[in-house]
């Protein structure tokens, strides 16, 4: 049904649901999804994408590469779109990531996430679900330890978006 | 029960609260106006005995759906307590924990 | 013959025991069943039948010299399929005796990176959003043959032309024809640029071309969802919880599970349960038949008395968005020497198509396909991946014509639902098809809306201020939320907004204010052919018509006084007036109303003629609309078209309202959920005012004239203002 309906405005406090796997290190199986990951047409990213990512990188050069970005490339609705980013890092003390960052192209505001890893995460690896407002850019961002940064850009189509009219 | 993992093992945390991140202006059909609502922030730490030590943190925007999902991971090598927030508007907190051990 | 519209169906990828030559002969033996062209495509195989050459994916050529074009927008008896067909083979310049098209699926357009573009169909935008890309493949591709034939002779191909599938080169006489160089063609480069022609050059858009569809509708040759039959396939019925919002509980299969036929009873997600049996029939039936406990869930006393007081608060509360805004309206208002306020209000209502809802569907751990009728094909490609948790590379859908789309159908719900059956039972297909009573009452409702509308007049008859308030239900917050910003869903405004080329008010009012307070019911809104604009043509053109009444000044002056500076607007208010003798007097008995409003890229106005017995029946007679689509691509299917908008626009007016009940919606049928008879439809005469330069839609816009215009003519019949619909519920005596 609708996800959104008289009930919504009643949820309780919440709860949170905590599950714990257990997972070896998988450092070999990342360089398949690096593999692939959907590129992007090289399209220039509007002004205030570009401004994000330029404030997430804090000076440094931002470089394709060593991120991939698993979502759907054909979603319905958009309303509710599993997103995973990971990097490809050994997680040590030396070479690790501190920061992944989530952006879009066309909703309403360019930021999705910000997420910041421990000093023992392991593996940098994060998913959510987002919401999507019309086809568009999603693009991750990844800081390393050094301060270097690296991206990935996925153009999702979103489909339902072919009902309303182009005025949106 | 979570699963017990040997020391030295990665394993993945996923959390998920129930909330509607309501992003602007809607009225329910008794027509009141939902206010926007949504989940700001998440903080995992572990406390394995000498103070808190971060695991994953997010800032969440109102692009993240409704009933919010994390997946991130951790090496366990410690054990300990899992400190688990989630911050949003109106003040809304929620926290929880759940113990680590490792084998 | 420009009959045949092949349906593509894989049976497998390529594992199945059924082989082609085997389906076709069952097909042929079992009685009634209709025998369709299936082709088989193995993986890595062109979307054309072998020898025949893809010069680009717009346009196949045959040796035979006919020519496939590729339609990448549904067809739903609006015309569309025939349309874009003409605007490629113009360019293309190829005999339109030969053509036939076909429908990529959506899975062949993901993986060629969107070749075809955008699949969905709604908004009125199948032509007017596609037209420059598809020309310039037809363009291209007649570059490409023309280039082909120019190489083989070793001559410029300046020195050559196409017309007609024939390339010829003056100088030497020497000819060919399409079918003989397409292979070579579809080797070379497509050309970086093409020129478009000149619209006041075409010979093939623009024309009165038959449509490629209607053979085959005819002889009923036509495959519909609801006609198809896959070896091995299964039927499915499914109820869906009554009460929007509500569950599943609980159910009892004890006396439908042993019936004859019946396979399985089973639960659909957490809302439905659905029965699989050999025919629809037995599972309908047997459905029927199992004990179904609901939690009807928050939602369950909700009804259309609470409806109505939520939407009339909304009328007068503090907080709404604005839509469209200039001046002062509400201090204009204030110190007008005289004010008129008139409360209006459009009912849910129900889209009915001919055809209902239903999906075809077979899934293996490899694969999931589906056949279904639907407006977005990539939608319901990605609803299918979404649902049985395949990538969308191992999912396909094939698009059948739709009998009836009506924007229910850019919807994947059904498709969802399909899937999940299919899962149960991998490897074979089931068809679900919805009941009318599942149709009727799992709809997607046209929203429902109340309007406050409140003018301040001067001395002069001057309108002075407008104040338009509209309370009630917003789509984009139940479909697409994540479009709401700063609470305005700003498709709501619809007709009225300050400007731009999709729905813009043709009025000048020196202060004005329209704002909408959103109030949302829980039945689930949906895109109702004209949308938005159907509820706000009713309100503006019945409010300008009182205050022309008011005034005592005739509703075409006043009109006229106020779109002096639209003069599109103007042009076909003044077409359908004329046209439909507004100044002269009407036989005895009748009357005339007007009305106007622009959406959809298109300006569209009516005059209306009806009459009203002392009893209070009415018979609306006669319909003169005018329509500005910019191009007119195929005139005639234009004016079936606008025909087609006030059959279905009046039969919303006079019977269409979908009420609520203990949470559930009251109308299962075509009983209490009449439309229009045959009788009861008026002549309708179709002004085209093509003003050229620019593409608007069709599909849409002159259903939002139909019920003002009929309003408008009531009162003048009557002196009796109706403000509320549907018809039928009203007291139309002499006032």
């Amino acid at each position: 049904m609708l996800p959104f309906t008289a009930a919504a405005h009643n949820q309780g406090p919440g709860r949170t649901l905590v599950s714990l796997e257990r997972r070896h290190l998988v450092v070999v199986a990342m360089t398949g999804w690096l593999a692939c990951a959907r590129q992007v047409a090289a399209a220039p990213l509007p002004d205030d994408l570009a401004a994000a990512i330029a404030a997430f990188a804090d000076g440094m050069p931002v470089r394709e590469g060593r991120v991939s970005l698993d979502i759907a490339e054909l979603v319905d609705n958009g309303n509710t779109v599993p997103v995973s980013v990971a990097v490809d890092s050994p997680m040590t003390e030396a070479d690790h990531v501190t920061a992944i960052s989530l952006f879009n192209e066309r909703n309403p505001q360019r930021e999705v996430a910000h997420f910041v890893l421990g000093p023992s995460a392991g593996l940098a690896r994060v998913s959510t679900r987002m919401r999507l407002a019309t086809t568009q850019r999603v693009v991750a961002l990844a800081r390393m330890r050094d301060g270097s940064c690296w991206s990935r850009t996925v153009e999702v189509i979103v489909t339902l978006a072919a009902c309303v009219e182009s005025e949106l | 029960m979570p699963a017990q993992p040997r020391r030295g093992d990665v394993i993945e945390i996923r959390a998920m609260i129930a909330h509607p991140m309501e992003t602007g202006y809607r009225a329910g059909s008794d027509g009141q106006l939902l206010a926007h609502d949504l989940i700001r922030w998440f903080n995992c730490s572990l406390d394995s005995g000498n103070g808190k030590e971060l695991v994953f943190s997010a800032q969440l925007f109102p692009a993240i759906a409704a009933n919010p999902y994390l997946a991130f991971h951790l090496r366990a090598n410690k054990e300990g307590t899992l400190h688990f927030s989630w911050e949003g508007d109106h003040s809304f907190r929620h926290t929880e924990t759940a113990p680590l051990r490792v084998v | 013959m420009n009959a045949t519209h092949d349906v593509k169906g894989a049976l497998d990828g390529g594992t199945s025991a059924v082989s082609r030559r085997q389906f076709l002969a069952a097909s042929t033996v079992a009685g009634g069943s209709l025998v369709f062209a299936f082709h088989v495509p193995l993986a890595g195989e062109a979307l054309a039948q072998p020898a025949s050459a893809e010069v680009n994916a717009w346009v196949v050529v045959h040796p035979d010299d006919s020519v496939v074009i590729r339609i990448a927008r549904s067809e739903m008896g609006q015309g569309t399929l025939t349309g874009l067909a003409q605007l490629v083979a113009e360019e293309l310049d190829c005999d339109w005796s030969k053509v036939t098209t076909e429908y990529p699926t959506p899975g062949q357009n993901v993986a060629r990176n969107r070749v075809w573009g955008n699949f969905g169909t709604g908004g009125s935008r199948g032509i007017r959003e596609s037209q420059d890309y598809v020309r310039k493949g037809g363009a291209a591709a007649r570059t490409m043959l023309v280039q082909a034939a120019a190489d083989e002779w070793k001559v410029a191909a300046s020195e050559c032309r196409a017309a007609a599938g024939v390339i010829t080169h003056r100088a030497s006489g020497r000819s060919t024809s399409y079918g003989k160089v397409a292979a070579a063609a579809s080797k070379l480069t497509p050309p970086a640029t093409v020129a478009l022609k000149d619209p006041k050059d075409w010979t093939l858009a623009g024309k009165r071309l038959a449509r490629l569809d209607t053979v085959d509708k005819t002889t009923g040759r036509q495959i519909y969802g609801h006609d198809l039959k896959l070896p091995g396939m299964l039927n499915a019925a499914i109820k869906e919880c009554p009460v929007f919002g509500g569950k599943l509980k609980s159910f009892n299969a004890t006396a439908a599970a042993g019936r004859p036929g019946v396979k399985k009873v089973l639960q659909v997600g957490d809302t439905a349960v659905a029965v699989i049996a050999d025919t629809w029939w037995r599972a309908k039936t047997a459905l029927d038949a199992v004990i179904i406990e609901w939690d009807e869930g928050p939602n369950a006393k909700a009804s259309s008395e609470g409806f109505d007081a939520i939407l009339k608060a909304g009328l007068n509360a503090p907080q709404a968005a604005i839509g469209n805004q200039n001046g002062d309206a509400l201090a204009a208002i204030a110190a007008s020497a005289r004010r008129i306020e008139s409360v209006y209000s459009h009912p849910h209502q129900n889209h009915a198509t001919m055809e209902t809802m239903n999906a075809t569907a077979r899934y293996t751990p490899e694969r999931c396909e589906v056949w279904t009728p639907t407006q977005n094909g990539e939608a319901a490609l990605a609803a299918t991946s979404e649902a049985c948790g395949l990538p969308v590379a191992k999912c396909e859908v094939y698009k059948l014509h739709l009998g009836g789309g009506f924007g229910r159908r850019g919807m994947s719900d059904y498709v969802r639902q399909a899937v999940l059956l299919a899962k149960e039972m991998p490897g074979t297909p089931i068809k679900l098809i919805w009941s009318r009573e599942e149709d009727m009452t799992q709809g997607r409702y046209h929203p429902i809306t109340q309007c406050k509308l409140t003018a301040g007049l001067d001395g002069q008859g001057n309108i002075t201020g407008l104040h338009m308030r509209i309370s009630g239900q917003s789509i984009l917050a139940a479909v697409f939320p994540q479009n709401v910003v700063n609470g305005k869903d700003p498709i709501v405004f619809q007709g009225l907004n300050a400007t731009g080329p999709e729905a813009g008010i043709g009025y000048t009012i020196p202060n004005l204010l329209i704002d909408h307070a959103m109030r949302n019911p829980h039945v689930p809104p949906g895109f109702w052919r004209g949308v938005n604009l159907n509820q706000n043509a009713v309100y503006l053109e019945c409010f300008i018509d009182e205050v022309a009444h008011a005034t005592q000044q005739d509703p075409l002056a006043l009109r006229r006084k106020l779109m002096a500076n639209h003069p599109k607007h103007l042009a076909v208010l003044n077409a359908a007036a004329e046209r439909g003798g507004w100044g002269q007097p009407a036989p005895a008995g009748v009357f005339r109303g007007l009305a106007q409003t622009m959406g959809y890229g298109s300006y569209v106005a009516a005059c209306a003629e009806v009459s009203v017995s002392a009893q209070g029946v009415l018979k609306v007679l006669r319909i003169v609309a005018a329509t500005d689509p910019g191009y007119a691509v195929n005139p005639q299917q234009i004016e079936a078209q606008v025909e087609g908008s006030f059959a279905y626009g009046l039969s919303a007016a006079l019977y269409g309202s979908c009420t609520v009940k203990d949470g559930r919606i009251e109308q299962t049928n075509f009983h209490t959920y009449p439309v229009l008879k045959m009788e009861d439809m008026p002549k309708v005469e179709t002004v085209l005012v093509s003003s050229g330069g620019f593409w608007g839609g069709v599909g849409e816009p002159t259903i939002a004239v139909a019920a003002p215009a009929v309003l408008n003519a009531i009162f003048a019949a009557t002196g009796r203002r109706i403000r509320d619909l549907p018809l039928k519920d009203q007291n139309l005596k002499r006032a």
